[in-house]
């Protein structure tokens, strides 16, 4: 897919000692949220005067009749926990680069087309800012973990379910490819329908309102949905003709054993992939028998949650718990492993989910008790009554502008308890991930860190850039005393070459687009690199499949062959190579700057690397902000 | 309990739903039929062949690895005039992984480079010494189409006729920087003669002696021929009437081009398992023609033609036959076995033949002696690719 691979090493050490240093510098930060936060209620409670008794507030609820029920509080905790490590596996250090290249886009390879270009669309956004994309996925996931594992109750609560069911689809749709449901191949066993959309439905879970916690029907929905969902997974595993009936096929392994033959070899603890080949071959010597197992398993299990019934639901959980786990271990092979594994996969938010379910009906209270919304305090008894319900939306504003008072506010903050606290922390944590990936979004350019990765960063230098007297495109003259006055990107580029001269003449181009206003005041200047086609009627020839006829700052000089000779020699640059046997020109790639004085300022290894979209808008960048600084812009 | 199967067998019809939908579309897509065959990025095989001017006999046929890795390389070889040795002289300074197209312009041959990678264009270089020494001219700032017979050169005025991807025909003055529009499929489709022939698409360019540009190409109509011949800047038919029994097959022609007796035609009639394979000559620019036998294909395409001396040809189809024949009006003759890796034929006179087979980076050539039943090896060459240049 076009675009998506920044075409970047995906342990090249720059990226990778820059993603660190983003993470921690974003990791102190995160802890300096905590602590300003904790500081400042610290100090309101210090401030502030107790409430009277009576007045203000009610205490936090001590009734065991109120407590959080164990199938919600398994879901906040067990998925909490799960997108907090989640997020630690987003800082690995080849995350930054790997991701869209190495996870996004295999994973989206044998979708439909419409899927692969949104997801295409995701990836290249991607791989413009990796630096600020790694980072925001490792703090937004531990953001949600923590908001999830420390908001127990009330809209906070409720609140991270949310936050859990957005950012969960946002994964799903472009970090999965829509969990794959439209690519074949299909299975639970290799996680259908994409494990964050478990998590998404967990979230949505918990951020019901408290009156349907306790409700009857809400347990039965939950196990219902999950049978019926495990029923059509047991059809789906037995439609034939998908290749999951048979161990082989063509002289080949089958569907199932060539998936976990391929996850054997994927770097991991030696037992592990034993276990994997192990099963493997099994597999391959008793398909039939295998999936025969996993459709009656996946049946009977979805029957029993479809009964709603928890004498039957219990025993059976236990099974279907064995079952997922060793899919997770010899099918899905854990899902973290390898230095680009993203979550657990599916099994363990499955497990969660079935336990919820059973929970849900198996332990409903008789009765739904009161349960008051506490931690974030309500305005001191003083204050006006809460409008009546129906009351008309003018005393809801008010009501709303008495909420927003500075003393509300205050005795809000200083009456908060701990958990509500760690709950805006933890939304601070998701901010310092989500708002640098979202300026950097705003600019269409890509990090200049792509283009150092490649060739390094260079140093500064200052002497007079060597004269030449040469024609234009135009059949002009053209010499550098001409072009005083003006910052020059200079560049040598092969008029016959096929694979990194045209892509250095585009980041040139781009660059010239990205000066803006500036564009009158920097020439884009290339000399020709061909010993053998000279010609006038060949750098127009170029520059007709380049784009950059008619582009007012461009030159493209040529000359005789003795001419561009002594060029080459002054500016110091490899002479090119005539190869044989139908190869191009050989060649090195450079860029220099020259200041309004013909002083030359940097001298650039300017090797293209792969061309990507990203390499190219990256090293485009870099040459405009290199134009910029002699500009006097910072 | 109340409520409880209803919602749970509504759920389980809707999950089988899904399922069904999704084993549907998840399936795999039933294999669509197989288009027409098109060039491959890189330079078709067809591309491969052999021509002879007063220099000597010339051969192109493409070496290296793998298309889809541009480790694809064209080479131009050279059999000098009076002599039996091959030599490499592949013109420098450009990539041709896109594929080498050759022009006798009387003096000198012409090479125009296909374009391949980020060159969009062709670049154009020429030799006068037998490929010893090449010079840059040009260049045609289009992209050459992907035929053997993309470019011609004008015995006598030098005058350069190409063929474009887009169907254009355009035409350049020795220099060859400034090129004007000849013709474009749709224009000679539009014409009285293009209309006869419902003319789909055009595939060789050629002059006719003396400098009458030929533009060949398919017909829709069956048992029509598409060569058209310009007449003073209106296009007549001027291909061959094909024999009776072919008279209702629809007609591609495959090669065209000038030789020192006259213009040569390569003709499949027919498609399928039916078509057949015809040459044809003519001595003046189209108004008569000499047909061979037809030659059955079986269903086969062709991936090599080459023209020699006195008219001869000789052609590979898919099937790694080769077929020769010795010139005008004379039958195909079967040859032995090709050997392996046989990229292209160049026929000589009197029925013999030199067999060019490439293995990666090395050329074998091949003899064979009419009557022969086997190829000796005559010559094999080394050539330097240059693996990774163009990545």
């Amino acid at each position: 897919m076009p675009g998506m691979n920044s075409g970047i090493n995906v342990s090249d050490p720059t990226v990778v000692a820059a993603f660190k240093a983003a993470l921690v510098h974003q990791g102190l930060i995160a802890l300096l949220i905590f602590a300003l936060v904790g500081l400042a209620w610290i100090t309101f409670r210090v401030w502030l005067p107790a409430p009277a008794p009576g007045a203000g507030p009610a205490a936090e609820p001590l009734a065991a009749a109120a407590a959080e029920p164990a199938w919600r509080r398994l879901l906040r905790i067990g998925f909490g926990v799960v997108w907090v490590f989640d997020g630690i596996l987003q800082a690995q250090p080849k995350m930054a680069v790997g991701l869209p290249s190495q996870v996004i886009e295999p994973i989206a390879a044998s979708s439909p087309r419409w899927v692969q270009q949104v997801v295409n669309w995701a990836g290249t956004n991607w791989s413009y800012h990796p630096m600020q994309a790694g980072a925001a996925s490792v703090w937004i996931q531990v953001g949600i973990g923590i908001w999830l594992l420390v908001a127990a109750r009330g809209p906070l609560s409720r609140l991270a379910g949310l936050a859990s069911v957005g950012w969960g689809l946002v994964v799903w749709v472009f970090g999965e490819s829509f969990g794959g449901i439209f690519a074949p191949g299909l299975t639970w066993m290799f996680g259908a329908p994409g494990a964050v959309l478990i998590y998404a439905v967990a979230g949505a879970l918990i951020a019901l309102p408290d009156r349907v916690w306790y409700s009857l029907w809400l347990g039965r929905l939950m196990t219902a949905g999950t049978g019926a969902f495990l029923v059509g997974m047991a059809v789906l595993q037995a439609w034939p003709g998908r290749g999951f009936w048979q161990g082989t096929a063509q002289g080949g392994a089958g569907t199932l054993a060539g998936m976990t033959g391929s996850m054997a070899q994927t770097s991991q603890p030696g037992f592990l992939s034993a276990w994997i080949s192990a099963f493997t071959t099994f597999d391959e010597a008793h398909g039939f028998a295998v999936n025969l197992f996993v459709v009656v398993a996946l049946a009977a299990t979805g029957v029993v949650f479809l009964s709603g019934r928890p004498r039957l639901i219990g025993p059976v959980l236990a099974g279907f718990t064995v079952l997922c786990l060793a899919d997770w271990v010899l099918v899905e092979d854990l899902g973290f492993l390898g230095g680009l594994g993203t979550d657990p996969n599916s099994m363990i938010p499955f497990v969660l989910m079935a336990t919820a379910g059973y929970l849900a009906v198996s332990r409903t209270p008789a009765a739904e008790p009161a349960v008051p919304e506490p931690a974030v305090a309500e305005p001191a008894a003083a204050e006006p009554a809460a409008a009546a319900p129906g009351s008309g939306w003018r005393d809801r504003v008010r009501l709303a502008r008495n909420r927003v008072r500075p003393q509300a506010v205050r005795r809000s903050v200083a009456t908060a308890s701990i958990q509500s606290v760690a709950s805006v922390g933890a939304i601070g944590v998701i901010i310092l991930g989500a708002a640098p990936m979202a300026v950097a979004q705003a600019s269409p350019v890509a990090d200049t860190i792509l283009a150092q990765s490649i060739d390094g960063s260079s140093n500064p230098v200052d002497f007079p850039a060597p004269a030449f007297s040469l024609t234009d495109q135009h059949g002009q003259a053209v010499t550098l005393a001409s072009l005083h006055g003006k910052v020059i990107l200079l560049t040598f580029l092969d008029d016959t070459c096929s694979v990194d001269c045209p892509l250095i003449a585009q980041e040139f181009r781009q660059a010239g687009q990205l000066l803006g206003a500036d564009t009158n005041r920097v020439e884009l200047v290339a000399i020709n690199y061909n010993p053998l086609d000279t010609q006038v009627s060949y750098i127009q020839a170029f520059d007709h499949q380049e784009g950059l006829t008619g582009v007012p700052n461009w030159l493209y000089l040529t000359g005789s062959l003795a001419q561009l000779q002594q060029v080459w020699r002054q500016y110091t640059i490899a002479p090119p190579e005539i190869l044989p046997a139908g190869s191009m020109i050989g060649h090195g790639d450079y860029a220099f700057v020259i200041d309004q004085a013909g002083h030359m300022r940097q001298e650039l290894d300017f090797d293209t690397g792969p061309g990507t979209q990203a390499t190219k808008s990256s090293f485009a960048a870099e040459l405009t902000d290199a134009a910029q600084q002699l500009l006097g812009h910072s | 309990m109340r409520g409880r199967p209803p919602a749970a067998l509504a759920l389980a019809v809707l999950a089988l739903a899904v399922v069904a939908l999704a084993a549907g579309c998840g399936s795999p897509a039933p294999s669509a039929p197989r288009p027409a065959a098109e060039a491959p990025p890189g330079g078709a095989p067809f591309l491969a062949t052999s021509t002879v001017t007063a220099a000597g006999t010339w051969a192109v046929a493409v070496m290296g690895g793998p298309v889809a890795q541009e480790n694809n390389f064209w080479q131009l070889f050279v059999r000098p005039a009076g002599t039996s040795r091959w030599q490499l002289v592949t013109p420098p300074g450009t990539a041709d992984n896109g594929g080498l197209v050759l022009a006798d312009a009387g003096g000198s041959l012409i090479t125009g480079f296909r374009p391949s990678q980020y060159l969009t264009y062709t670049p154009l270089t020429l030799t006068r010494d037998g490929g010893r020494a090449w010079s840059s001219t040009g260049p045609l700032d289009a992209a050459l189409a992907n035929v053997p017979d993309a470019l011609a050169a004008a015995p006598g005025s030098g005058h350069l006729l190409a063929l474009l991807t887009d169907g254009t025909a355009e035409l350049a003055a020795p220099g060859y920087t400034s090129w004007t529009t000849l013709t474009t499929q749709r224009s000679l489709a539009a014409t009285a003669a293009g209309r006869t022939c419902g003319l789909q698409d055009l595939t060789a360019v050629a002059f006719a002696p003396p400098g009458t540009p030929l533009l060949g190409g398919s017909c829709g109509r069956p048992g029509t021929t598409g060569i058209f011949a310009d007449t003073g800047g209106s296009w007549r038919a001027a291909g061959p009437a094909l024999p009776a029994a072919l008279a209702g097959q629809p007609v591609r022609v495959l090669r065209l081009t000038s030789t020192p007796s006259g213009t040569v035609a390569l003709l499949t009639a027919g498609t399928g398992s039916g078509a057949s394979l015809l040459a044809s000559w003519s001595p003046d620019a189209g108004s008569h023609w000499t047909l061979s036998p037809p030659l059955p294909l079986h269903g086969a395409g062709l991936s090599s033609a080459s023209f020699g001396p006195g008219g001869s040809a000789a052609v590979i189809t898919t099937t790694n036959s080769g077929q020769i024949m010795t010139g005008a009006g004379s039958s195909w003759l079967s040859l032995p076995p090709l050997p392996q890796g046989t990229a292209t034929l160049a026929p000589g006179p009197s029925g013999t033949a030199d067999a060019l087979a490439v293995h990666g980076g090395t050329l074998t050539v091949w003899q064979h002696v009419p009557g022969g039943t086997t190829w000796a090896k005559a010559q094999v060459i080394n050539v330097p690719i240059q693996y990774g240049s163009s990545s």
